[in-house]
């Protein structure tokens, strides 16, 4: 095993930070996407019954069908991985936003607009920062989904670490099956707690003063 | 009737009526999307002209024995998942194998970061290929929402009614059988749902090991670059998911106890 590491290790590193890379945009770019949801739907609160069903169908989705719905679209690659992880990404987030931004107490707004706020730094300044620490448990959930996702979507030859684990499916009996397979499991699970780690530091940094616990 | 029933609580009122909007909307939508979705693909099956290899994929005879896998590799471990992760809730919240409970609750987490994918890897290779190692790998991905709900579904039922339990004279199993399951059930059954869409959805990756389900369809439309093998491979798993997911709704419907 650890010679298979040693051997590898150059390659295994780089796979490594592609499989982050990968996540942690798909992540973002659904983040900003859910988020921007979340503030029409609030907005418009005829569409939170919408919003809240097409959350839940689009998470029933399986990962490996939407790759397959993916694939004659966008080809086989790195196209059809950072869809695949972002379409699953923006529901946790859409979700805990329209919950945290419809959760800020109406005092609270009244009093911004009674400072002479508009409905832009109203949103700004005083619900987004409000509604962040339910944001933020969303997008924990959204991280953790998308490794998942991410390695399914290496059977198309996305990037990152899943395609370890397809190289030892297909050859296992093998000599190195296993090795490939647990150099794959592993490194999503070390990838998955570190980038957990990483959000929560940030929670700690970036939750507001006056409302941390 | 008049406009203050909003307030009014009729006691007879039927199921359907005493929900909030968002959850009628869930009980009807997913049925209707998969009925015209499906007969969209039934239209398209007839009518297309299908060269040799979708003829023989798509025939009727092996779609249904690759749905009748999948379900069965759904069913199995959902039950497996059920009979394993409510009693370990249960033990988690009695006495003093309470302090664990959130011990195990954050390994189960750590477990859940794992790949699926990696998990169904690993596990062939240890207990080789074929039905019953998909369905330990399909248990042990389902395990964590149930074991939680449990947890937490146990762990909200008010005191003062389990004392009162205990007032009328019911043992400690009388109060657990007959108060805290039935209020615990909402949420126990909230992860039950969670859990089955996670295993459908898993279930698609079986074919790697050759436990079955639709997900060969898609893998053989992937190396053979069929596109019509592909999207409707893709369609009917997303099609079983979606009805599965509402048959999940409809179990936390039916076995909500009346008094909630």
């Amino acid at each position: 095993m650890w010679q298979f590491v040693d051997d590898r290790s150059d390659q295994i590193v780089y796979n490594t930070l592609q499989h982050a890379n990968l996540v942690v945009q798909a992540v973002l770019f659904a983040a900003l996407v859910g988020v921007a949801l979340a503030v029409v739907v609030v907005w418009v609160p005829r569409l939170e019954t919408l919003a809240n069903a097409v959350s839940a169908i689009g998470l029933t989705i399986p990962a490996f069908a939407l790759v397959g719905l993916l694939l004659p679209l966008l080809g086989i690659g790195a196209f059809t991985a950072f869809w695949a992880v972002a379409f699953y990404a923006v529901f946790p987030v859409l979700r805990n936003a329209v919950v945290g931004l419809r959760g800020v107490d109406p005092t609270l707004l009244e009093s911004a607009r009674g400072m002479g706020m508009g409905p832009v730094a109203v949103l700004l300044r005083v619900r987004l920062p409000l509604a962040w620490p339910v944001i933020h448990a969303g997008l924990r959930v959204s991280m953790q989904m998308s490794m998942g996702v991410a390695a399914i979507a290496a059977y198309v030859n996305g990037p990152g670490l899943g395609g370890y684990i397809f190289t030892g499916i297909t050859q296992i009996g093998g000599a190195n099956a296993v090795n490939y397979a647990v150099v794959g499991t592993v490194g999503v699970v070390v990838v998955a707690l570190l980038a957990d780690l990483l959000l929560l530091l940030l929670g700690r940094l970036t939750v507001s003063k006056g409302i941390r616990a | 009737m008049a406009s203050d029933t909003v307030t009014d609580v009729p006691a007879r009122t039927s199921r359907l009526r005493s929900m909030p909007r968002g959850t009628v909307t869930m009980l009807v939508v997913p049925p209707v999307i998969v009925a015209s979705v499906f007969l969209v693909y039934v239209v398209w099956r007839q009518t297309a002209t299908l060269d040799s290899i979708e003829e023989s994929q798509l025939a009727w005879p092996t779609v249904w024995k690759l749905l009748g896998e999948h379900v069965r590799l759904t069913v199995v471990s959902a039950l497996a998942v059920v009979a394993i992760a409510v009693p370990a809730g249960v033990l988690l919240t009695r006495g003093r194998a309470r302090i664990a409970a959130p011990l195990v609750v954050a390994v189960a987490n750590t477990g859940q970061a794992a790949p699926s994918i990696g998990l169904i890897a690993l596990l062939a290779m240890w207990r080789g290929y074929g039905f019953w190692t998909g369905v330990i790998a399909l248990t042990l991905y389902g395990l964590l929402p149930v074991l939680r709900n449990t947890i937490t579904g146990l762990q909200g039922v008010d005191p003062t009614l389990k004392e009162a339990g205990r007032g009328l004279g019911m043992s400690a199993t009388g109060v657990l059988l007959r108060v805290e399951l039935p209020l615990a059930g909402p949420v126990i059954m909230a992860g039950v749902r969670t859990s089955l869409v996670l295993v459908v959805g898993t279930a698609a990756l079986a074919t790697f090991i050759d436990a079955g389900g639709l997900g060969a369809i898609i893998t053989t439309g992937i190396s053979l670059l069929k596109v019509s093998l592909m999207v409707w491979g893709a369609v009917l798993i997303a099609l079983l998911a979606l009805l599965v997911e509402w048959l999940g709704r409809l179990l936390e419907l039916f076995t909500r106890p009346k008094g909630v």
